[in-house]
């Protein structure tokens, strides 16, 4: 009988966050602590000429001013921790990324000066002081235009800008014949736009270095402390790892964009041991819009062939993706292996290639935002059989059906192969569209739509069934693949002498509730009671090793590793509940917290056998004390949740305005631990996918300069521009983990994009507009202009 | 030159030196240690900061320091009376109306004065009214709930 | 960004042009200009403060008066710094009759910005600038009604 899982348990982490005693990094304050401010480039591309701080030195308070030139030669940078070769076989190009400038600045924001001061009040006026004469160069933002000959060079060794020319799936001549004998060929250039995750909290770091033990310790806004301390200490610093503690307290949202190894991480850590002070950079909102990794940033063509009855017959995607001016942690990746291996979709494509070309620009770094390469994939294909369906003159719903793979569960039915390298583990596609269809009433809006086709306001819808590989990532296939890292995860779960559990895990939580869901696994796996377990996460010094939370992860890798432990903790429990029974441990029942003689009212308490353990007088001969254990869970395959999303929207045809009336979502994840939380992640990752169709979108000049960058300036989903969301799941367990379990984080945000600028297309169509696309964020004016031909 | 003020917060007088140019959520969060109250940007465009200014909802990156001298403040710190949690602190746990908490403070503080002046909003007059504060991790739904409930114990109703 | 607009003076282009090259007539009239010193036949160091929205900066920077054609065109090359961003750019002034015997002066240029001022309020600030030109020509009116009457 399960007591927690399948139930919306209410978290344990609340507590604190709603009195207000989360501790974030900017609420740490250490005894003599410092603070930094990070003086940055105004300018895209520029020599820096020469840094004059002789004034800026005056300034009281000002305790140092480092420049590129004061850290030491051997610290060349930070690392990028995947490697992704060209098609030729050639090996990407990686040039460094220095913790300040040395010489030449590549975008906007690049650290240049960095000011210790009493407080970063003191530290800001002092970096006024500094002057700094740069040699301004030609820059250049956008990802085509950088891969144009005459471009302007991010890096002298990096010729075109390429960092990589890459390619996936059957040989393009193959594509391309089966395009050429295709009945009908939608294709379209889309622009997948530059996002900002802007994650509520900014980046910080708090570093110190304690003399006494030469250990340092670094609190540090991340999704996964372990990996940074491997980075940094093995790849920059050159410093021992287990002399650095890294904590990830409580950290106020990531969305990927604190997966990533920072420069300022290294670099306040180099510092707190240079000045032998404890140094606090906290990142202001403007800094956090040009330092934060951004998302997306997509240049594509794509094209889809259909024969007379719309079943897919190819697919043609080529890409040039903006990477920014530096590679961060897993750069490479997103545009690649996360993005290229999607571009299967639900459908049974004979023929699929993926061209992608990953690209150097004056801008600051692209890395993974929530869904990485997925979203970017499901809205190439998602658009198209939308836009396909409309020019041939077919339900879009009914050109999906044609096309999706059937169902298979990875057990009687083996897993579907895709022409992209991906093993899909289990699917059962048309019921999540069967529920939407029924949650939106299908029939009647399109009667309604066509009621209102000739009046102010139209109406249209959208739709996007998509898939995702999550769960990441076995360690061995994305080794193959260019990874530098194992996507493993490890869990302790050390039980007290009195059988109260901590839990001690790899994943670490930045609002998705570990908290509780972890708990719930483990206090049912046991038979204890939910206030008798308590999740551990985000310190190096306490947990054994993990590799962090991405990738909708955390549950079906760190929860499985959970599980592992806990059976080792039964089974070394049964042989103690059998000494203590004078029984066998195959004669036991595990039940309810308690091992009980089969057939018998003979039992021992789960607490009585875990005191036995730690007072071991009457125990097992041979047999060790304690009762402590820890795993390591390599998952077997990636996880592949799916869905099925629709959009409604409303249009004024007078202004333009695109109203989202309806978002209609049905998703499987696999088993649910936690529908509250489960729903809770989907809710957030709509928005986040609605905000980029209608809201979001970085804007660069020509010469490189971020012009939205801040609040007043990039425009968020706010209560006011969101519906309630309407949503249901279905449930087709994972096959390869043993909680069934696929990953929830990401799929709103990989689903919803396409099927709100689907529903706007739509709209347009259907009221006489012919208008293949809407280029994203769908602002009234966009909408207005395409209307106008 | 520091100006001293003194400042009633969450029922305490609590006294200050101040530069001119300090802004109260600093007073707040580094001379007296409440870190509940945010930063969450630095335009006064997130609401993190939120908290009541002699009762109102007020952005406390938009107030100097020295501007709330003699002022009452509460703070998300000061919501719960006696270990007993303020209806909106239950509501958002109950309704998972927080996921990372950055912004939750600010969104309580919000939400207080919406039900104040209005005890029974619509959705539509919730999400108008939490139109300065930002949230990305919960797209809103569920602070809507939220407040919904709290909305529904404070007039008496169970929810 | 782009500016660009015109005005008309009810002078001659002659005398519109003299006014025009007066630097003392300029720093009076140009709003936020605290400083202008010539350096060089047409080139001057500038002191100026401005205030956009939240944005408020002090600039420092050179004027450079360039491709001169009396009396009827000219540019304004310039280059102002700040700890709230620079601001490089080049503004043409022609200066042609208008009906009724006034003169017109139209600008046209790009100034790029960077910094702070370029990603904060930028969507704004071509309107701004716009603006403060349009205010330098107004109080050019005005000091040529007030130094003729």
């Amino acid at each position: 009988m399960t007591n927690y899982i399948g139930k919306s348990v209410k978290r344990v982490e609340d507590k604190r966050f709603i009195t207000g005693q989360g501790k974030y990094t900017d609420d740490i304050k250490i005894p003599g602590m410092v603070h930094a401010y990070i003086l940055r480039s105004p300018y895209a591309h520029a020599h820096v000429k020469s840094i004059d701080t002789a004034e800026a030195s005056k300034v009281p308070g000002v305790i140092s001013i480092i420049t590129g030139a004061d850290i030491p030669e051997a610290i060349a940078g930070v690392p990028c921790g995947w490697q992704v070769d060209f098609k030729n076989g050639d090996t990407m190009k990686e040039p460094p990324h220095p913790l300040l400038v040395r010489k030449t600045v590549r975008h906007v924001g690049d650290g240049v000066v960095l000011v210790v001061a009493e407080s970063k009040a003191i530290a800001k006026d002092a970096a006024d002081m500094i002057d700094v004469d740069y040699d301004v160069l030609d820059a250049v933002a956008d990802p085509k235009a950088a891969a144009q000959s005459g471009a302007p060079l991010v890096h002298p060794d990096a010729p075109g800008n390429l960092c990589f020319d890459w390619e996936l799936g059957n040989p393009k001549e193959e594509v391309a014949a089966a395009l050429a004998g295709a009945h009908h060929v939608t294709e379209l250039d889309f622009v997948n736009q530059r996002v900002i995750p802007n994650a509520m909290e900014t980046r910080g770091v708090v570093a110190q270095y304690d003399t006494a033990y030469d250990k340092y310790t670094i609190y540090t806004s991340t999704q996964n402390p372990h990996l940074i301390r491997l980075l940094m200490c093995a790849f920059v610093l050159g410093i021992p790892e287990h002399k650095v503690r890294v904590v990830g307290p409580d950290v106020g949202g990531g969305f990927g964009s604190k997966i990533f190894h920072y420069t300022e991480e290294a670099l306040l850590v180099w510092a707190s041991k240079h000045l032998n002070l404890p140094i606090k950079w906290s990142s202001d909102r403007s800094e956090a819009f040009l330092t934060d990794a951004h998302g997306r940033d997509h240049a594509s063509n794509a094209k889809m062939g259909f024969d007379k009855d719309g079943n897919i017959v190819a697919l043609q995607a080529t890409t040039y993706a903006n990477l920014g001016a530096y590679l961060s942690t897993f750069a490479p990746a997103v545009p690649t292996y996360l993005h290229g291996t999607l571009m299967q979709g639900l459908y049974t494509t004979p023929k699929v290639n993926v061209d992608v070309k990953g690209v150097f620009t004056h801008t600051n770094a692209v890395d993974a935002y929530r869904g990485a390469g997925r979203p970017e994939a499901t809205y190439l294909l998602e658009r198209l059989l939308d836009l396909g369906a409309l020019e041939m003159d077919m339900d879009p719903t009914e050109l999906r059906r044609k096309n999706f793979i059937p169902a298979f569960d990875g057990v009687e039915q083996e897993g579907y192969q895709t022409q992209v390298a991906l093993q899909y583990d289990s699917g059962n596609y048309e019921p999540v569209l069967d529920r939407a269809l029924e949650m939106v009433g299908y029939e009647n809006f399109r009667k309604e739509q066509a009621a209102a086709a000739s009046s102010n306001k139209i109406l249209g819808i959208g739709f996007s069934t998509y898939i995702e590989a999550c769960g990441i990532a076995p360690s061995a296939v994305v080794g193959a693949l260019g990874a530098r890292a194992g996507l493993f995860e490890s869990a302790q779960v050390r039980v007290q002498p009195t059988g109260k559990v901590s839990v001690y895990t790899g994943s670490h939580s930045h609002g998705q509730g570990h908290e509780t869901t972890f708990a719930q696994i483990v206090a049912d796996r046991m038979g204890i009671p939910l206030d008798d377990v308590e999740i551990i996460h985000g310190d190096s010094d306490s947990v054994a090793f993990g590799m962090g939370t991405y990738g909708s992860r955390s549950l079906a890798v760190g929860g499985s590793a959970i599980v592992k432990s806990i059976d080792k903790v039964l089974e070394k429990g049964a042989k103690v509940a059998a000494h203590l029974l004078e029984s066998s441990v195959d004669d036991l029942d595990y039940a309810d917290g308690k091992w009980t003689v089969k057939g018998t009212d003979k039992s021992v308490s789960f607490g009585d056998v875990s005191l036995t353990a730690y007072v071991p007088h009457n125990y097992p001969e041979g047999l060790e004390p304690g009762l402590d254990f820890s795993s390591f869970y390599d998952p077997a395959n990636f996880t592949y949740p799916f869905g099925a999303h629709v959009a409604i929207v409303e249009i004024d045809k007078e202004t333009g305005a695109v109203k989202l009336k309806r978002f209609i979502a049905v998703d499987d994840v696999g088993n649910v631990i936690n529908p509250m939380i489960v729903d809770g992640q989907i809710h957030g990752g709509l928005a986040q996918g609605i905000g980029q169709a209608m809201y979001e979108g970085a804007l660069f000049d020509d010469t490189g300069q971020l012009i939205n960058g801040s609040y007043m300036d990039y425009c968020m989903p706010r209560a006011d521009a969101l519906p309630s969301f309407e949503i249901d799941r279905t449930v087709t367990p994972c096959p390869h983990n043993p909680l069934g379990v696929k990953g929830a984080g990401e799929a709103g945000c990989i689903g919803s994009t396409p099927a709100v600028v689907n529903a706007v297309v739509d709209a347009l169509w259907k009221a006489g507009y012919k208008v293949k696309d809407v280029p994203m964020p769908m602002t009234p004016e966009r909408v207005w202009t395409a209307m106008q031909g | 030159m520091k100006h001293k003020i003194s400042v009633n917060i969450n029922g305490k007088q609590c006294e200050g030196e101040v530069e001119g140019r300090e802004l109260l959520v600093n007073f707040l969060r580094e001379h007296q240690s409440l870190t509940g109250t945010h930063i969450g940007c630095d335009t006064s465009s997130c609401g993190a900061c939120t908290i009541h200014l002699n009762g109102a909802a007020t952005k406390s990156c938009t107030v100097l320091a020295v501007q709330a001298d003699g002022a009452e403040v509460t703070t998300i710190e000061g919501m719960a009376t006696n270990g007993e949690l303020h209806p909106l602190q239950a509501g958002f746990k109950e309704e998972h109306g927080l996921q990372c908490g950055f912004c939750t403070p600010g969104m309580i503080m919000t939400a207080a004065d919406l039900l104040k002046n209005n005890p029974n909003p619509s959705e539509h007059e919730i999400r108008e009214a939490l139109e300065g504060n930002i949230c990305r991790c919960t797209g809103y739904h569920n602070i809507v709930r939220s407040i919904q409930h709290a909305a529904k114990n404070m007039n008496g109703v169970t929810a | 960004m782009l500016v660009k607009g015109n005005h008309e003076f009810n002078i001659s282009k002659e005398m519109l042009w003299s006014y025009l090259m007066d630097p003392e007539v300029l720093a009076k009239i140009t709003p936020g200009i605290s400083e202008l010193e010539p350096t060089g036949e047409d080139s001057y160091n500038t002191i100026s403060n401005m205030k956009i929205g939240p944005v408020k900066g002090s600039f420092k920077g050179k004027l450079n008066v360039i491709d001169k054609e009396e009396p009827s065109s000219f540019a304004i090359d310039m280059e102002q710094l700040s700890k709230i961003g620079n601001a490089h750019g080049k503004i043409s002034m022609k200066i042609s009759d208008a009906d009724n015997g006034s003169t017109n002066l139209a600008f046209n240029g790009d100034v790029k910005l960077s910094g702070m001022i370029a990603r904060m309020g930028q969507r704004v600030l071509s309107g701004v600038a716009n603006l403060i030109i349009k205010e330098v020509f107004a109080s050019l009116e005005t000091h040529i009604s007030e130094s003729t009457a």
